[in-house]
C-alpha cells in the first residue's frame, strides 16, 4: 500500500509495507494515485527500481509477532491530590473519582517489587511518577527512587524514572534531585498565559501561569542536555494553537508537546466540525516550525519527530504501547490498572501489587489487542506509526478499544504527514 | 521523477525491549510509537560511527 499526498506544491509518496519516503513531481503523484496520466520512460524506470528493491509498493507483514508478558513499566499515580483545578483534567482534577489521597511509601514499595518480580529477563525497566500532582508526595517520590535503584542493581537491572508535574511546587532543591535522578520529566504548560490561565487555575479559582512558568523556565536552564517535554493541551478554545508551540519556543523551550485536550466537557472538547481548523493549524505549524530550522532556531516539536530509518521494531509497532500487558497503572491503595487513563473505570481494576497477581483475563484483552485487531486500521496509511491509537481513547469513546477514535485518527495523519514533510525538508537542507 | 527521502534502516534485532516504554515520553495521551527511535540500533550506529 502507498500514501501519496502534498504539503503545499511538493508531492511525497509513502511505502507503508517498507516504511520508505519518496518525494515526486505532481505527474508521478497522479500516476501514483491512478489518475489517467502517461509518465515518460525514465519515470516508469524510477518507480519500477524502487518496486524492485522492495521500496515502493513492498508487502507487508501480516502475522503480529509474539507479545512478551514481562512487566517493562508502571505508571506510578503517587498522588491523587493536585495543586490545581484544570477545567479539562481528564483524572477528575487528581481524584481519579475516588479520595484524595497520597500513595504510602510500602504501597510504592510493593509496586516496585512486583515490577521487578513480573519484570522476568527485560533489562531496563520504567517509572513513571504521575497524579495528580507528584511532587504532593515528593518524599515518598525520593524514597521510592531509592529503593527501586537498589532493587536493580541488586538484579543487574537498569531503572529509568520520569516525572510529570505542574511545576507549582517545583523548588531549586527538586530541581537539583530531578535532574541527578529523571530519565525524563514532563512540566505541564499550556502556551500563551490567558490560554493557559482560562483552564490550569489554582485551588482559589486563579490563573497558574504567572506562578508555574518561572519554575519551569529556571527547571530548564538548569536541565542541561537532558531529556525533558513542556507539555501543553490545547482545547476548542484554542485551536489557534500553533501560537501557543511559538510561544512556548519564544521562551525558550525547546522540546514542546501539545496534545489535543481528551474530555467531553462542551466547549472544550474537540468536535468533528473542528477538524478542517485544526489540519490547517497543523499545516500552519509545520511551515513556521521548518522555516525555524532553516533560520537555525529550530526546537523539537513531539509530533513532528518521526524516525523512518531508525524507527521502532515491528513487534513494538504492532503492539502499540502495551498498557494493561508490559505497562501497567498503581493507583494509591495498591490497585493496578491497564494504564492511567483507565485508572477511574471500576470494571478495569486487574488486581492489586500486595497481592502480587494480575486479572489474566483482562490481560488477556489488551495481550491480545493489536494493529492488526484495529478496525479499519488495515487500511490506513499511519498504522505502523501510530499503532491503532490509544485503546483508552477508543474505549471511553466507543466502548471497544479495537474501535479506533475517528476524531484521533483525523488529527494523526496530519501530524504524520506533517512530520514527513518536516523530515524531508531537513533532508533537502542536510545535502 | 521520484526520489528516495529516507528508507528503514536493517535492523539485526527485533522485539529486545530496550526501547522507552511508549507513554513515558511526553504525550500521556497520544502515544505515538512512530515517533521513537529503536534505542539499540541508534547505540549501535553511534559506536559504528566513532
Amino acid at each position: 500500500m502507498i500514501h501519496v499526498f502534498s504539503h503545499h506544491d511538493q508531492y511525497y509518496v509513502y511505502d507503508v509495507g517498507s516504511g520508505a519516503l519518496h518525494a515526486c513531481d505532481e505527474r508521478t503523484a497522479r500516476y501514483l494515485r491512478g489518475e489517467a496520466v502517461e509518465l515518460g520512460e525514465e519515470d516508469l524506470r524510477a518507480l519500477g527500481d524502487l518496486k524492485a528493491a522492495g521500496l515502493l509498493f513492498a508487502p507487508e507483514t501480516a502475522v503480529p509477532p509474539p507479545k512478551p508478558h514481562e512487566v517493562k513499566a508502571l505508571c506510578l499515580h503517587i498522588s491523587h491530590d493536585c495543586n490545581l483545578r484544570c477545567r479539562y483534567c481528564f483524572a477528575d482534577e487528581g481524584a481519579y473519582k475516588s479520595a484524595r489521597e497520597v500513595m504510602p511509601f510500602e504501597t510504592a514499595k510493593a509496586a516496585i517489587d512486583f515490577l521487578m518480580r513480573e519484570s522476568g529477563s527485560r533489562k531496563v525497566l520504567e517509572v513513571d511518577f504521575f497524579g495528580g500532582e507528584p511532587l504532593m508526595n515528593l518524599g515518598v517520590l525520593k524514597q521510592t527512587v531509592a529503593y527501586a535503584k537498589e532493587e536493580a542493581a541488586r538484579r543487574g537491572k537498569r531503572i529509568l524514572f520520569t516525572t510529570t508535574t505542574n511545576g507549582l511546587l517545583l523548588d531549586d532543591e527538586t530541581i537539583e534531585f530531578f535532574n541527578a535522578e529523571m530519565e525524563n520529566v514532563v512540566l505541564s504548560l499550556d502556551g500563551r498565559p490567558e490560554v493557559h490561565d482560562a483552564v490550569r487555575r489554582t485551588v482559589n479559582g486563579k490563573g497558574s501561569y504567572a506562578l508555574v512558568a518561572r519554575n519551569i523556565k529556571k527547571f530548564v536552564r538548569a536541565r542541561g542536555d537532558k531529556h525533558y517535554y513542556v507539555r501543553g493541551t490545547f482545547t476548542a478554545n484554542n485551536l489557534d494553537f500553533s501560537k501557543d508551540v511559538l510561544f512556548l519556543a519564544d521562551e525558550g523551550f525547546d522540546s514542546i508537546s501539545l496534545e489535543p485536550v481528551v474530555t467531553d466537557i462542551e466547549g472544550l472538547a474537540i468536535r468533528e466540525e473542528d477538524l478542517p481548523a485544526i489540519e490547517a493549524e497543523y499545516d500552519r505549524l509545520c511551515d513556521a516550525y521548518v522555516e525555524r530550522e532553516k533560520e537555525g532556531k529550530g526546537f523539537l516539536f513531539f509530533h513532528f519527530r518521526i524516525d523512518l530509518e531508525g524507527g521502532p521494531c515491528l513487534q513494538k509497532r504492532v503492539s502499540a504501547c502495551g498498557a494493561g500487558n508490559e505497562y501497567f497503572s498503581v493507583v494509591p491503595n495498591g490497585d493496578i490498572y491497564p494504564c492511567h487513563q483507565f485508572a477511574s473505570d471500576p470494571e478495569m481494576r486487574m488486581g492489586n501489587v500486595f497481592d502480587g497477581k494480575v486479572d489474566e483475563t483482562i490481560r488477556g484483552r489488551f495481550a491480545s489487542n493489536s494493529l492488526f485487531t484495529r478496525e479499519g486500521c488495515g487500511d490506513c496509511f499511519a498504522k505502523f506509526i501510530c499503532s491503532g491509537g490509544c485503546s483508552a481513547n477508543n474505549y471511553h469513546a466507543s466502548g471497544d478499544m479495537n474501535k479506533p477514535y475517528p476524531i484521533t485518527c483525523a488529527m494523526m495523519k496530519k501530524r504524520t504527514e506533517c512530520a514527513m514533510h518536516v523530515l524531508a525538508e531537513r533532508k533537502s537542507r542536510e545535502k | 521523477m521520484i526520489k528516495t527521502i529516507a528508507k528503514p534502516a536493517e535492523k539485526k534485532v527485533t522485539g529486545c525491549g530496550e526501547c522507552r516504554s511508549t507513554c513515558q515520553s511526553a504525550c500521556k495521551t497520544s502515544c505515538t510509537v512512530g515517533n521513537q527511535s529503536c534505542e539499540r540500533v541508534t547505540r549501535e550506529q553511534k559506536i559504528d560511527e566513532k
